[in-house]
């Protein structure tokens, strides 16, 4: 292992120059780096208030970039969140002097949203404590900046669980909950943010406000999916449930549009607690079918099972020997479909976690899998989320652009139950003002592979798969972070310059998480 | 300077592949103690990928139990208990200790190197380490109960060289391997196990608790309502197999595990640089709280001696080696409490 030789205090330049994102074309949403103004005078009040502040590479190195690993910056400094009040002190501080305060929870996004282009990096990763489990309430209370995984673990010690959260273990309450956080069971359970009851929020000039849909509601529905645009949140309660092992079922498609339809049907009509399609190869598509009770599966295959055209494991197997018999000279397609098969499958069969047929501990099978096969310093994620009705055109379509970046792909493909209650919390967020009962999003995740590409390749990538939404009137959910250029362009100026006064209002110097949104 | 083999030959992928998914934080204690990225194997990786050097990462490099936990998460292979080995030792050499009695003397221990072995080439051999061999009556225990002859020179210096960042003198290594030439081996320090599998790639290697709740007379012991405590370097340190080695025990037992939903040995014991330098107060109780919480175990089976030190500590639930699970009588009079 090579540690490199450099001596104490000789930190090269700052990475992230004004000038450092030259080559991205247009809609790029990385901002120039803040100039520094008023810094130490700012530092110096912040210190005599007693909030910590850490500067220099050590430091500040490890926030460089998010999960996306394209957008690289540095904040001056970064405070390590501790407590509601010293956020309140940080933040009044923030504005007196308008320095830019950026939030990270896991840094999970992929647009550099979670990234700091000079001012303060409030980590919320040091408010990461469950406050309480109230059991027979089915509710947690715990501290925002937790990881859900890191949740589960408390959870499951008293035989609970969460709702739904990000595959990826890494992600953090708060930052999911800013953001809208979708699992396999969100067709059913709705998405992350539809499980907050309440919420403690430091707003941008550092009031500390418990809200809700009964108590400060309109703090609540703008800070549920709000990108971290209109405070930080530092505590939330949320609903729980009992933990329970799944039966898992896959099907297997050739066409990913039968399997849209066919995962559709399953979540129209309730036939399944887990639903959700991830593709191998445009030939080669997989729906998963989940279930938390033995009834709900013995209903499922009584009444749904025989309707779905997809192929169990070993008559797909079949198929493609078929298809590919006659197609030889597709032989490295089929090598491929194979080697995907033998080093992906495995991972979600590993005995340690089945008993009795029965999956646990499922977020961990994927989420592990996930980062093993899909994770790399660079992850680029666009997405696009529909009304149902258009949710096919959109994967068909983004499907033909992956096809034309890159040589392997995967889609990832699942259900949204929406709440009609929450209709205020989901304004101007990634569910589309069209959608009813459900929307559905799908994530494009290149296969990157240790290939080489430059930014402008992916950037260019991007930008095609949300000019697709922009054509059909989609919205994107956030798994790969909306990109500011389209933000306008997505909602109108009507809408948009609604919430920027909004913003106005509540964060005078427009210091925290700005140039995410607007 | 003496040439030193305190490492292995070449860790999997190295720091630069750090793509910082933080799956190595979820498992840290080191975290769970300081809530601070800066105290986690990313936070190093990260830090060292923009510039950091070993002294600037004194406060975590030395705060690092060495559990391997971080290791099987990482899924860019990253050797990260490596990493922090190899800091230890660029730390060592830069900067004063804070017990240089305990250093000087430990080096003199290794230039000295151990007397030539006497057991006869290919008979298994036991490696106590100092914790058990401490305990006579238990080290006796564990002998009857895997008839493994103990090694004259069972490498404690060389363990005790690792976890410090102390060098290792290339002849003492090579007198310690040469000694293990040709033999399995049965290890109760975890962090020595660990180096044994890059250094002696070859040979057959378990850590002294797979070892013993293989043994039927202490298996058939084990009850649905035990907590069992992995050992958590040896655990990880052959992650792949102990996995399924230790679900077989589970379900063949019924016994709670110490392992987290990741299936990651949740350590009992954190104890830094610090502590092992006698310049820190001991363990303070929170990892074994941690496994304890939300469970009512019976009792507690622990396979290392350290291990059933920290829960004697923090519960009054009766704690037990998993040695002292047979029905010699002696044991029994020792620790009635545990055998119900
Ligand atoms: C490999 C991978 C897999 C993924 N899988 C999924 C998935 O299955 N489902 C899914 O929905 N998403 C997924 N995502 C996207 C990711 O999970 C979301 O972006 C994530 O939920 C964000 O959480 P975070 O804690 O990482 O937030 P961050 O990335 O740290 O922040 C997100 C935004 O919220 C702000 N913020 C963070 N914390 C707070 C806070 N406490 N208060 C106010 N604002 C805050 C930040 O400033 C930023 O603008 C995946 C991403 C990756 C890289
Ligand atoms: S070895 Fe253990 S304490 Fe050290 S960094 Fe890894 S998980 Fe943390
Ligand atoms: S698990 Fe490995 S890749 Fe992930 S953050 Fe830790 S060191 Fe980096």
């Amino acid at each position: 292992m090579k540690i490199p030789p450099v001596e104490p205090g000789t930190v090269g330049p700052c990475p992230v120059a004004p000038d450092a994102l030259q080559g991205i074309k247009r809609q790029q949403t990385n901002p120039a780096r803040w100039n520094g103004a008023g810094w130490q005078d700012f530092v110096a009040e912040l210190r005599a208030s007693g909030v910590e502040l850490a500067e220099g590479a050590a430091a500040c190195g490890v926030y460089a970039t998010d999960a996306g690993g394209t957008a690289y910056g540095q904040p001056h400094g970064v405070v390590l969140a501790r407590s509601a009040g010293q956020v309140s002190l940080l933040l009044k501080a923030a504005q007196a002097h308008r320095v830019p305060v950026t939030v990270r929870g896991g840094g999970l996004t992929t647009e550099g949203e979670s990234v700091a282009f000079g001012g303060v990096l409030l980590d919320m990763s040091g408010m990461s404590r469950v406050l309480g489990v109230d059991a027979a309430a089915l509710t947690v209370r715990t501290e925002a900046g937790i990881y859900w995984h890191a949740l589960a673990e408390e959870l499951r010690r008293e035989n609970l669980d969460y709702l739904s959260a990000p595959l990826n273990l890494t992600s953090s309450v708060g930052g999911t909950l800013g953001v809208g956080g979708i699992d396999v069971n969100s067709a059913r359970l709705g998405c992350s943010a539809d499980q907050a009851i309440s919420l403690q929020v430091v707003t941008p000039t550092g009031e500390i406000v418990e809200c809700s849909d009964s108590e400060n509601a309109e703090l609540f529905q703008r800070v549920i999916f709000g990108y971290g645009q209109f405070g930080v949140i530092t505590e939330a309660t949320l609903r729980v449930r009992p933990y329970t092992p799944l039966a898992m079922h896959y099907y297997y498609y050739s066409s990913l549009r039968t399997a849209i339809e066919d995962l559709q049907m399953l979540d129209r009509n309730d036939a399944s607690d887990y639903s959700g399609i991830l593709t191998i190869m445009d030939c080669a598509v997989n729906l998963l079918v989940a279930f938390d009770s033995d009834e709900r599966e013995a209903a499922f295959r009584k009444n749904w099972e025989s309707r779905l055209r997809g192929h169990g494991e070993f008559g797909f197997a079949l198929c493609m020997a078929g298809h590919y018999a006659l197609r030889p000279w597709k032989l490295g397609e089929a090598l491929y479909l194979l080697q995907r098969k033998q080093a992906v499958f495995p991972e979600f069969r590993r005995p340690e976690y089945m008993r009795d047929g029965k999956m646990h501990d499922r977020t961990v099978v994927f989420s592990r899998a996930v980062w093993k096969h899909w994770g790399s310093r660079q992850m680029v994620i666009p997405d696009l989320a529909t009304s149902a009705d258009k949710f096919i055109e959109a994967v068909e379509r983004g499907n033909a652009i992956c096809r034309q970046y890159f040589t392997h792909y995967t889609l990832y493909c699942v259900g949204i139950k929406l709440r009609p209650e929450h209709k205020p919390h989901y304004e101007m967020s990634c569910v589309p003002p069209d959608a009813e009962g459900w929307a559905y999003g799908c994530e494009f995740e290149p296969m990157i592979e240790g290939g080489i590409y430059s930014r402008d390749h992916f950037q260019a990538f991007k930008n095609a798969i949300y000019d697709v939404g922009l054509d059909l009137g989609a919205s994107y959910y956030r798994f790969g972070g909306m990109m500011k250029g389209y933000i306008r362009r997505v909602f109108g100026d009507a809408l948009v310059d609604r919430h920027l006064a909004m913003k106005r209002r509540a964060d005078p110097a427009l210091i925290l998480n700005r140039d995410v949104i607007f | 300077m003496p040439a030193t083999l305190a490492r292995a030959p070449a860790a999997p992928r190295d720091y630069a592949a750090c793509s910082g998914c933080n799956l190595c934080q979820l498992v840290c204690p080191m975290w769970r103690s300081h809530r601070d990225p800066r105290f986690t194997p990313a936070g190093m990786a990260k830090a060292l990928q923009y510039g950091a050097t070993a002294a600037w990462l004194a406060a975590p490099v030395e705060a690092c139990s060495l559990c391997g936990a971080c290791d099987p998460v990482c899924p860019e292979g990253i050797d990260l208990p490596g990493l922090v080995m190899d800091l230890r030792l660029q730390l060592a050499n830069s900067l004063p200790s804070p017990n240089p009695a305990l250093l000087d003397d430990l080096r003199a221990r290794l230039q000295q190197g151990a007397a030539a072995p006497v057991v006869s080439r290919s008979a298994p051999l036991l490696l106590p380490g100092a914790d058990l061999r401490a305990d006579a009556a238990l080290l006796a225990r564990v002998q009857a109960l895997l008839g493994l002859a103990i090694a004259d020179d069972d490498g404690a210096d060389i363990a005790l060289a690792l976890e410090l960042g102390v060098e290792i003198p290339q002849h003492r290594l090579q007198q310690f391997l040469a000694s293990l030439n040709g033999h399995s081996i049965v290890a109760a320090d975890g962090l020595l196990l660990r180096q044994l599998r890059r250094w002696l790639p070859g040979s057959q290697r378990m850590g002294l608790g797979a070892a013993l709740s293989s043994r039927p007379a202490v298996r058939s012991n084990l009850l649905a309502t035990d907590l069992y405590v992995i050992e958590a370097r040896g655990y990880h340190a052959d992650y792949e197999r102990m996995v399924a080695y230790y679900d077989r025990l589970q379900l063949e037992t019924g016994c709670a595990l110490n392992l987290d939903l990741q299936r990651i040995a949740i350590p009992a014991v954190a104890q830094g640089l610090s502590q092992k330098l006698e310049v820190a107060p001991g363990d303070d109780g929170a990892q074994a709280k941690w496994i304890l919480k939300g469970r009512r175990p019976a009792r507690i089976v622990v396979e290392s001696m350290a291990d059933c030190a920290a829960f004697e500590r923090v519960c009054d639930l009766p704690v037990v080696h998993l040695a002292e699970l047979g029905e010699d009588p002696e044991m029994i009079k020792r620790r009635p409490h545990a055998f119900g």
